[in-house]
């Protein structure tokens, strides 16, 4: 039996009234009561707010987003938007209660794609057709959207952006010291690589043991690294593996040549640790080129990207992509400017704003963009040419939970399975308890199991 | 219909001009106290049977879409390691940080009591840990515990106590015990109030009859202020430990519970099933096992602030 809990329906004399009603109608007559005692009460009623989310908010993004929401409502006279700022381990709980509420924002942007897709099983989000061709569904890359076609012909999201979240982020001038003369390719090379550079209060990387979404993202990363997956191609769980054994080990192994406080890294810390030059190699997105170049300047010419090591050259990289996304819940009000207010954002030149919050960070989904020499005409961008096309050729074949492979099927409850932590929980049994991977793994295997049939 | 019939009749049959004087103080009465029981029932009593009512369901958070489940999620729950592991964790932290507090809470006072210079200033200053927001203390110690950039480990590696920073928050007992020490620091200013109040109202004869029989320094705070402090500090200490045991704030933005679930404690077990899991029903069955073992405290307080006339 499946019930709506908090729309309990109750009789009375004009019939059914359901609970939720009974709370809009007396909330109508004390609002409506309220407006009329104003002077501008006719104005008030015309004017509308968007509110919307993002958890990525740096300084120079958050300028960029003010200048499409300034543009925007310049545009639509009596809409204002309001942007407020979440988090990458903050959007999942802050979701739930909104949805829970039914107080959602008009807008979301940039959530990873897995996030989606299980907002849109629930029937929780808006199809985004009409932005997408609002937008011009020609001016994406191709199969730009495919992540976000859950149902056929329905999409859940459009992305917003790319990004290659697990490049691995290089010191030439300590590689040099060190008498490295290439990237590691290998892990046991990494390995040899970290150990050589680390020492005088630089450590060899800043890989995440903490119980958070980047652990989680991270490990599924070295799983496939290690020529692994969490998932079969028809969603089973399928983690108990020697390729799953080996990414834990090796994982465990590379502990000693990370900072000691790593067993509390989210992103933001990880990024710091390589910027600031306590670590030998980093483990982010292109944003690393910005913040370098701004808070360590010294440093910004001798760093370089490459794709992180795999267990052997015969496994082939993955890279991480989160698929940043644009979407919009299904209980929002004021749809109409809503959708308005997403396409706007596609809009070349505060597009090309939004980009430039964080070059190299997040990569345009728009060829169009791409190829703007408007785009191009960006410092970061002339300096960098070689790290931000690995990236987006990285990016482009990036893939996540919810997409592990191109023979995967779409996995809808990727996101409840990275938000349940039990993953990172993975990590820190192995190399913080000791515990043996393959006892652990099962015990994971059996708490994935669990959420895919929740 | 007579008088006297009418008045026979029970009270709801009748119109209020047929109330007798004290039927109607008492309508006066209901009406009276009506918007304080409304206002009850809306911010506790529709919570509290709201919780149970959805402790028997399971119910995803974000539709609130559920089905009945009887007592599945109670059974569950008991069965888990993971609820036992949390109500230990939420034991030690609450008996570790309560016993830090009370006793820099009672070494604080007892200095403050005395004639110093700056007196009312010191007394100033040492609220401050408390009326300063939780999250600008988690941010301030953090940055204090920071392995790479943190003031403690640069200080204790120059002053040659260790080698290598060490994993304040990350690792086992560490993070607990830091967790405990930023607790103490947060709340003892309350026990420095709470005490310094009492302490400025026992009776300077006592000591002065205490110093004439031969006693101490030790001998008096044993003898003449612990039982003066005695009715004060077991209120406070009832108060602090229901307080200390629904923490949330502090320990979710320190460790979040980790590492693992080490220091997890029953408020993040209820924050992590309803919001990381979704899981709203299993979270409510949390949250009232939870309530009953502070009812525990609860009656104990009540029990105490009847005082000894009852």
């Amino acid at each position: 039996m499946t019930k709506k809990i908090n729309e309990k329906k109750c009789g009375s004399a004009f019939g059914p009234i359901s609970r939720r009603s009974v709370l809009k109608g007396t909330g109508a007559v004390g609002l409506t009561a309220a407006a009329s005692s104003l002077p501008f009460s006719a104005a008030l009623a015309e004017e509308v707010t968007l509110r919307w989310w993002s958890p990525q908010a740096s300084p120079a993004q958050v300028a960029a987003y003010k200048y499409q929401i300034d543009t925007f409502e310049k545009a639509h006279p009596g809409v204002k938007v309001k942007f407020e700022k979440t988090s990458d381990e903050g959007y999942a709980p802050q979701l739930a209660a909104a949805f829970a509420s039914g107080k959602v924002p008009n807008m979301v942007t940039h959530l990873p794609s897995f996030a989606c897709s299980n907002y849109w099983r629930n029937g929780l989000l808006e199809p985004m057709n009409d932005v997408i061709n609002a937008v011009g569904a020609d001016k994406y890359y191709d199969g730009a959207n495919d992540i976000y076609e859950i149902d056929k012909g329905q999409y859940s999201a459009t992305g917003i952006g790319n990004g290659a979240a697990n490049m691995m982020w290089l010191r030439k001038d300590l590689m040099e010291k060190a008498g490295i003369e290439k990237a590691p390719v290998t892990w046991d090379e990494l390995r040899s690589a970290c150990q050589k550079m680390q020492g005088g209060g630089v450590y060899g990387a800043p890989l995440p043991y903490a119980k958070n979404s980047m652990t989680t993202l991270t490990i599924i990363g070295f799983i496939h690294l290690a020529g692994g997956h969490v998932f079969n191609q028809n969603l089973d769980v399928d983690l108990v593996t020697d390729e799953a054994v080996n990414a834990l080990e090796f994982y465990r192994s590379m502990r000693e040549l990370c900072p000691p406080g790593a067993t509390n890294y989210s992103w933001g810390q990880s990024l710091t640790a390589f910027v600031s030059g306590g670590t030998a190699t980093g483990i982010y997105t292109g944003r690393v080129l910005i913040n370098v170049n701004k808070q360590n300047p010294k440093i910004a010419d001798h760093v370089t990207c490459e794709t992180y090591p795999r267990i052997s050259a015969d496994v082939s990289p993955w890279t991480f992509n989160a698929f940043p996304s644009v979407f919009i819940p299904k209980a929002a009000q004021n749809m109409a400017e809503t959708k308005k207010l997403a396409a706007w954002l596609f809009n070349a030149d505060g597009y090309i704003k939004q980009m430039h919050g964080a070059p190299g960070h997040l990569l345009p989904v728009l060829k169009t963009i791409a190829e703007d020499p408007r785009y191009q005409d960006n410092d970061i961008i002339r300096k960098y040419p070689t790290e931000v096309e690995k990236m987006s050729r990285n990016a482009a074949a990036g893939k996540n939970l919810g997409w592990e492979t191109t023979k995967h099927k779409a996995n809808d409850k990727a996101g409840a399975v990275v938000n349940s932590g039990v993953l990172a929980e993975l990590v820190q049994r192995v190399v913080l308890n000791d515990e043996k991977p393959r006892e652990v793994l099962k015990d994971t295997a059996m708490k994935i199991e669990a959420i895919m049939k929740g | 219909m007579s008088a006297d019939t009418t008045a026979k009749l029970p009270w709801f049959r009748r119109s209020y001009r047929n109330f007798s004087l004290e039927e109607k103080y008492a309508v006066l009465g209901m009406i009276l106290i009506a918007p304080t029981v409304m206002t009850f029932c809306a911010v506790i009593a529709y919570p509290l049977i709201a919780a149970i009512y959805l402790s028997f369901f399971s119910i995803y958070t974000p539709t609130m879409e559920g089905h009945w489940v009887g007592f599945s999620n109670y059974a569950t729950l008991l069965q888990s390691g993971e609820f036992w592991r949390s109500l230990w964790n939420n034991i030690i932290w609450t008996v570790g940080t309560l016993t830090l507090q009370i006793l820099f809470g009672i070494l604080v006072a007892m200095m403050l009591h005395q004639n110093m210079v700056f007196r009312s200033l010191a007394r100033s200053l040492v609220l401050f840990p408390y009326f300063l927001s939780t999250v600008v203390a988690v941010l301030v110690w953090k940055w204090l515990f920071n392995d790479l950039y943190g003031v403690l480990n640069h200080l204790f590696m120059w002053a040659g106590v260790i080698d290598m920073p060490v994993d304040w928050l990350g690792k086992m007992p560490n993070a607990m015990l830091s967790l405990i020490f930023v607790g103490a620091w947060k709340y003892f200013p309350f026990v420095v109030i709470a005490v310094l109040a009492r302490l400025q109202s026992i009776p300077e004869e006592l000591y002065e009859a205490a110093k004439i029989d031969g006693a101490g320094v030790f001998a008096r705070f044993f003898d003449v202020t612990l039982p003066q402090l005695k009715d004060v500090l077991v209120v406070i200490i009832l108060l602090r430990t229901i307080w200390d045991f629904k923490e949330f704030d502090l320990i979710n933005l320190m460790t979040g519970g980790g590492p693992i679930i080490a220091t997890q404690t029953l408020s993040l077990m209820v924050y992590k099933e309803a919001f990381a899991l979704n899981q709203m029903g299993a979270s409510s069955a949390v949250a009232v096992l939870m309530m009953l073992v502070m009812l525990v405290f609860m009656a104990l307080y009540l029990r105490k602030a009847k005082g000894p006339s009852e």
